[in-house]
């Protein structure tokens, strides 16, 4: 390291500053101003200082309330099934051979998609009258439902979606991780005479330790912000039965104009995010530090 | 290993497993392909897959449907996409180059402070930065202090912008420069290349798997996203096809056949590039999974 000026190359502020403007413009500014919104009242016009009222409000909200029940309930069924069957089939597929690249392509496909075009599809195969789903049942002489119409399957009609989309994802990331264990520990324990299920549970699983944290972590931080598929699926209906954070945050701000009060729910999310992030920082180095390059 | 008819067994549930996942995209390309009158016929459940009489009319006919200007709506998809794929390919293949490969003060500082920035998901930060982009000081008629107008808002810089900022580019490229060998830099500098040219004549050739990586993230980003649009753009002129479909599906009610038709389409560019490219798709995953 010196600290002669001479070896300075200035031209490096100029390289990276537009990345670094949009940084600070796009990302840590939002986060102050973000702040400072929730403790006013603004409805694009008008801004007026309220001090914490939007906070005592969140605290007598029962929409609010019922949002983060279902927000909490979503994120952890969507996270166990997404790895859980992503983990299952990216095992799978490789224990048969390595010829079943179609499989795997296959299942990443919905991740290509867009929520909006999944979710359009997904509302007709939910369709009460003539959907596939109740068109299955009814031949099999079962009961139509109703589906994203119903108050208590309509969240699991989102669950499933979503598990459909990401699955493949999920799938992605561990097989990557399988594939970079090394050979002759499989080797070596087959010498030793473990069979299948031993040798996940002594090679494969811990060495998955780290990506199965991280997915965990990113996965929970992202169904934690889940909107598109509520928003489109059923509005966060039927009464209040999907809403979620981030869907309050939209209908509070962009459709009832109170963005002091959405800024306050957005600062709650922020606050779940970051200690999220901080057990990241805390134990996401622990165990075997692998990299995948 | 295991034996053969374990194997069967795992290889027949993978089977079943992609036809299940394969059954939406079935449907969708079947009704499109419908007329409304079969639609709603009961049949058994093969005649879910398999249309009677095929209608391809319906690709012309649901674009027709309402007087919808979808050319003008993937006119802006496609816009923003590119835009914001070749600017972030620019600012952060630059900024990875500088973060790798010059010495400046506080320039490891200055990259893992930026990193923080990765950790805030972008849905979480829609109110902040509409405000942002809305009281934004000159633009769209606001005075020096961003009141009086509306911004960026409704307007393409508003649609791209929030897509620029993010450290997943810059790592990415930062990690791949940092794996260049030193003397390449000095061999360049005895030829009497600057800084910025050995960026630009040697580093950036040498880097176009990261191209394409970051290339195939931004297309899925912009092209996909449904949140932003919708709160950023009011106007016909600057919708893009996303919030268009959610929209089309409340004019066009229970036509589903159109509504199908109209997905196909907007879905078919991202399919094409994912088969395309395909092992740039997969490295941008396991990259931004794995080293993020």
């Amino acid at each position: 390291m010196s600290k002669k000026k001479i070896n300075q190359d200035r031209v490096g502020y100029v390289m990276i500053a537009p990345y670094y403007i949009f940084m600070i413009v796009f990302i840590l500014l939002p986060i102050l101003i973000n702040i400072f919104l929730s403790f006013t009242d603004y409805n694009l016009n008008t801004m007026t200082f309220v001090g914490l009222k939007n906070y005592t409000r969140m605290l007598q909200d029962p929409i609010l309330k019922r949002s983060i029940v279902n927000t909490l309930l979503y994120s952890v069924v969507t996270l166990v099934l997404n790895m859980g069957l992503g983990l299952l089939i990216s095992i799978l597929v490789l224990r048969t051979g390595k010829a079943l690249g179609v499989i795997r392509t296959i299942v990443f496909l919905p991740y290509v998609i867009s929520m909006a075009s999944a979710s359009m599809i997904w509302l007709w195969i939910y369709e009460p009258g003539y959907g596939l789903l109740n068109s299955i049942i009814t031949f099999f002489g079962g009961v139509s439902q109703d589906w994203v119409y119903d108050v208590e399957l309509a969240m699991g009609c989102i669950i499933l979606v979503t598990v459909w989309k990401f699955v493949g994802y999920n799938m992605v990331i561990y097989t990557s991780g399988i594939m970079n264990v090394p050979a002759q520990l499989y080797e070596a324990a087959m010498i030793d005479g473990a069979n299948v299920w031993r040798q996940f549970q002594y090679i494969t699983w811990p060495m998955l330790r780290p990506i199965t944290f991280f997915l965990m972590i990113t996965g929970f931080i992202n169904n934690f912000n889940v909107f598109e598929q509520v928003s489109i699926l059923t509005g966060g209906g039927p009464v209040n039965s999907t809403t979620t954070l981030m869907h309050q945050i939209y209908i509070r701000g962009f459709v009832d104009y109170q963005f002091g009060y959405a800024s306050a729910i957005t600062v709650l999310m922020m606050i779940v995010v970051s200690i999220v992030t901080a057990l990241n920082f805390r134990y996401g180095s622990q165990g075997q530090n692998t990299d995948l390059s | 290993m295991l034996n053969r008819k374990t194997n069967v067994v795992i290889l027949v549930l993978l089977l079943v497993l992609s036809l299940v996942m394969l059954v939406p995209f079935m449907v969708m390309i079947s009704t499109a392909l419908k007329s409304m009158d079969e639609i709603y016929t009961r049949g058994g459940i093969l005649h879910f897959f398999i249309p009677d009489t095929i209608h391809w009319e319906n690709f012309i006919d649901a674009f027709r449907f309402g007087g919808a200007n979808w050319l003008k709506y993937f006119w802006n998809s496609l816009f923003v996409t590119v835009v914001t794929i070749l600017i972030s390919l620019c600012i952060n293949s630059t900024a990875g180059y500088a973060f790798s490969r010059l010495n400046f003060r506080g320039r490891d500082t200055l990259f893992f402070a930026s990193l923080v920035g990765m950790m805030i998901p972008p849905q979480a930060t829609i109110v902040p930065v509409f405000f942002i982009l809305r009281h934004f000081p000159f633009a769209g008629g606001n005075n020096i202090l961003g009141q009086g107008g509306t911004g960026f808002i409704n307007t393409h810089f508003a649609l791209i912008a929030p897509y620029l900022a993010g450290a997943y580019g810059v790592f990415l490229f930062r990690q791949h420069f940092l794996n260049f060998p030193k003397s390449l830099d000095d061999a360049a500098t005895v030829d009497g290349l600057s800084k910025f040219g050995i960026f630009i004549r040697i580093y950036l050739p040498l880097s176009k798997p990261i191209f394409a990586t970051l290339m195939t993230t931004k297309a899925i980003q912009c092209w996909n996203d449904y949140t932003w649009p919708l709160i950023v753009t009011s106007s016909e002129e600057m919708r893009t096809l996303q919030v268009a479909l959610v929209l089309f599906k409340d004019s066009v009610a229970t036509q589903w056949n159109y509504l199908m038709a109209v997905t196909c389409i907007i879905i078919l560019p991202l399919l094409i590039l994912f088969f395309v490219a395909q092992k740039s798709f997969v490295e941008g995953i396991v990259s931004s999974g794995i080293k993020g």
